[in-house]
């Protein structure tokens, strides 16, 4: 290859190609260490929504290959099923109790772990454990059988069993979530430590109360890290399942009180074996996320404050 | 050339990271036979069922030394859905376990073999005809029924008869049912029993009673919303009057007899199938005795002799032959029955049923004497529910709820459930 033609256009030519070559390299080199995740990203993601999507517009069984139908999934959700409208109704209701529930809880437990001298370790582990074991399977039967007539609230409280009254149990399927608040608190944990001790201490030497100092120092300092939680959580909620699934036995009783969306969606596509049904529900949840997802980051500048927006 | 190696590195990278990926999905199962043909036989039961069928599988594997059989096994609702996947993927078992409820939507789809091919090594002489034609669909054998079921009233015998009420007994009625809770709830302070409202297996008795059938011949819906409100209005009656259990109560159950207001101690009977009612052995200690359903109020009985579980066969089975040994030796073999017991209900076959009926102990053998006791008095099994029916038999109970919660009322629930089953009934 080098022995032939003229010297100087060779060289010219090596000496492009040297210029070239490292950045082709690097790009081949990304792309083998990339395959595994762009593999597994097409086959186990974007196939599967691909197909997921197709099937939405089909009246697919399980069992029989599926006839395209066009909207009427999507026509026989919104106008002709009431028991689609009760899953959306109870999601809200669900999303509204357990999001705010569970950031209040995981920011004054925040709180009084930052303020804490010794023992941070200990506690900050212990708070965190129930988010490690409150997905399993496990943990919600038992939180069941807490709940349960004859159980430990029910002799506590002397108020019958919470998850057989159909006004009670989403509250006791949203509480099996908001004890899972340790993700949150480690994050708020975080945030607050960032900080500035000279604020506080300017704030204290201005004769500000404690109270005071929350709401003029700590909630704009952390407002970034409350939005960067509510946004996680607030999506969380709206594919709540296991819990739901657990304490109600995957029927989500009584009288459909903890019929989630995620739920009634498995129902459909898993016992009922509708899985175009189930796929253009998905699709509808994804769409819904995403819309409120961009409400609240559209809302966010409004009350999100960036210390460095001062800088600038 | 750097470039082209580059390039072809990469293709093979790719192509090593595909390969180990397809072959991480693909080869379970068949490569272990060792040079055996390799049977999966999946079903659904308890720890029980599973010692007794890995004995009865060992004697089949002794007996045919170059067939291997995997089982697997898990509860039934877990199995219901693991198998509908597997057979969406075309990979459904060489041999599974099956629910009346299953059949037609699995033969419908193509997913079962049709067993009349196989007619050489799987004997269905002994089986009564009328048992067998359950698993027929469109004229053709899919599946052979493997244990016989009924259902029963499982009560407290100790409770029932302090009370000083009248012991259950043949041929009695709804409306004698209904006055025996009510009279139980008054005399112990408890409910006479679960509130059969949730059911649609009580349902279906009741309404066979008056000689009407869940579904017509032609799969459609066989009763009216009119005759599910009388229905729900009879049984909320009894609710609001105590004799059978709250809504609270009735809304825990789950096809567990732990869950049961009976099995709770919270009621004096429950309406069960007679297999499974072996487990209120354990949690009532007093014992327990079974009833006949309540019949209709000219005395037509409403219950049936049902196949309580099936075997059959999948469609795309590498070893059509080996595999139909196999329910061959489950359903026909002596020496399998004999392991198997009453496990899977009281067997079918005539002959071992005969042999093995003296042998049986304990609760089998009160089963056994119960179905004895309504041999030759039953009609005829309905034909296999349409596909729908799986779904249905939860918005049933959903429905209900809405009932015994006092949501709505008895009428509109049933209009409800009506046009929901039509509509799963059309798709």
């Amino acid at each position: 290859m080098t022995t032939t033609g003229i010297p100087a256009p060779t060289a010219r030519r090596s000496s492009a190609t040297a210029r070239r070559r490292p950045k082709h390299e690097r790009q081949g080199a990304a792309w083998v260490f990339l395959s595994p995740w762009v593999l597994g990203a097409t086959v186990l993601t974007l196939l599967p929504m691909a197909v997921s999507l197709y099937l939405s517009f089909t009246d697919y069984d399980l069992f029989n290959p599926p006839h395209w139908v066009g909207l009427r999934n999507y026509a026989q959700m919104f106008t002709e099923d009431p028991r689609y409208w009760r899953s959306v109704l109870t999601t809200l209701t669900y999303v509204v109790i357990a999001v705010p529930l569970q950031l209040a809880l995981a920011l004054a437990v925040a709180l009084a772990l930052k303020g804490m001298k010794r023992g941070k370790a200990f506690y900050r582990s212990a708070f965190y454990a129930p988010s490690l074991l409150g997905a399993s399977m496990s943990v919600a039967l038992v939180w069941r059988a807490v709940f349960n007539d004859g159980g430990t609230v029910d002799h506590l409280l002397g108020t019958g069993g919470w998850v057989n009254e159909p006004g009670w149990s989403l509250l006791a399927v949203a509480l099996l979530t908001v004890w899972q608040f340790g993700a949150p608190v480690v994050i708020f944990l975080a945030g607050l430590q960032q900080i500035p001790a000279e604020l506080y201490e300017a704030a204290a030497v201005d004769g500000v109360g404690k109270w005071r100092q929350f709401v003029s120092v700590t909630v704009p300092m952390l407002s970034p890290v409350l939005f960067f939680n509510l946004v996680l959580q607030t999506i969380q909620a709206f594919q709540v399942f296991t819990p739901a699934f657990a304490i109600s036995a995957g029927k989500g009783g009584p009288a459909d009180s903890t019929l989630v969306y995620t739920l009634y969606l498995y129902d459909r596509g898993f016992v009922a074996s509708h899985m175009g049904y189930a796929s253009a529900m998905a699709w509808v949840l994804l769409i819904v996320i995403g819309a409120v997802t961009a409400v609240l980051f559209r809302t966010s500048r409004t009350w999100v404050f960036y210390a460095s927006e001062g800088e600038r | 050339m750097p470039g082209h190696r580059t390039k072809g590195f990469c293709a093979s990278a790719a192509a090593l990271a595909l390969c180990a990926m397809l072959a991480g999905c693909g080869g379970s199962g068949e490569s272990a036979g060792g040079g055996k043909t390799v049977l999966r036989y999946t079903w659904w039961g308890n720890p029980d069922r599973a010692e007794r069928t890995e004995k009865a599988i060992a004697l089949f594997e002794q007996r045919h030394p170059n067939i291997r059989v995997q089982t697997s096994f898990s509860g039934y609702d877990a199995y219901k859905q693991k198998l509908a996947t597997q057979a969406a993927g075309g990979d459904a078992p060489d041999v599974m376990q099956l629910d009346y409820r299953q059949i037609d939507q699995y033969a419908s789809g193509g997913v079962l073999l049709d067993l009349g091919r196989q007619q050489r090594v799987l004997r269905t002489a002994g089986i009564d005809p009328g048992l067998l034609a359950t698993g027929r669909v469109r004229g053709a054998q899919y599946a052979v029924p493997q244990g016989r079921g009924t259902e029963t009233v499982v009560y407290d015998v100790q409770a029932w008869r302090s009370s000083g009420v009248p012991l259950p007994g043949r041929g009695w009625t709804w409306d004698q049912w209904a006055d025996a809770m009510r009279a139980l709830a008054r005399k112990t302070g408890k409910p006479g029993g679960t509130d059969p409202g949730q059911s649609e297996d009580a349902f279906e008795v009741w309404l066979r009673g008056q000689g009407k059938a869940l579904y017509t011949k032609d799969r459609g819906l066989g009763f009216t919303a009119a005759d599910l409100t009388r229905w729900w209005t009879f049984t909320d009656r009894l609710r609001r009057e105590g004799a059978v259990s709250p809504a609270e109560q009735t809304t825990q159950l789950d096809g567990s007899v732990e869950n049961t207001p009976l099995g709770r101690g919270k009621a004096a009977s429950d309406a069960n199938w007679d297999a499974p009612a072996s487990g209120y052995g354990a949690l009532v200690k007093s014992g327990v005795a079974l009833a006949p359903m309540p019949s209709g109020a000219d005395g037509t009985p409403g219950q049936y002799f049902k196949p309580s579980m099936f075997l059959g066969i999948g469609a795309h089975t590498g070893h059509p032959g080996q595999a139909a040994q196999l329910i061959d030796f489950l359903v026909n073999d002596p020496d399998a029955a004999k392991i198997l017991g009453a496990t899977r209900g009281i067997p079918v076959n005539e002959t071992i049923r005969k042999e093995t009926g003296p042998r049986l102990t304990g609760f089998d053998k009160t089963v056994a004497g119960f179905q004895a006791s309504l041999e030759g008095s039953l009609k005829d099994p309905p034909q296999a529910p349409p596909s729908g029916d799986n779904a249905l038999q939860t918005t049933f109970q959903r429905d209900y709820d809405q009932v015994s919660y006092e949501r709505m009322s008895p009428r509109k629930a049933a209009a409800n459930y009506v046009t929901e089953a039509k509509a799963e009934l059309r798709s």
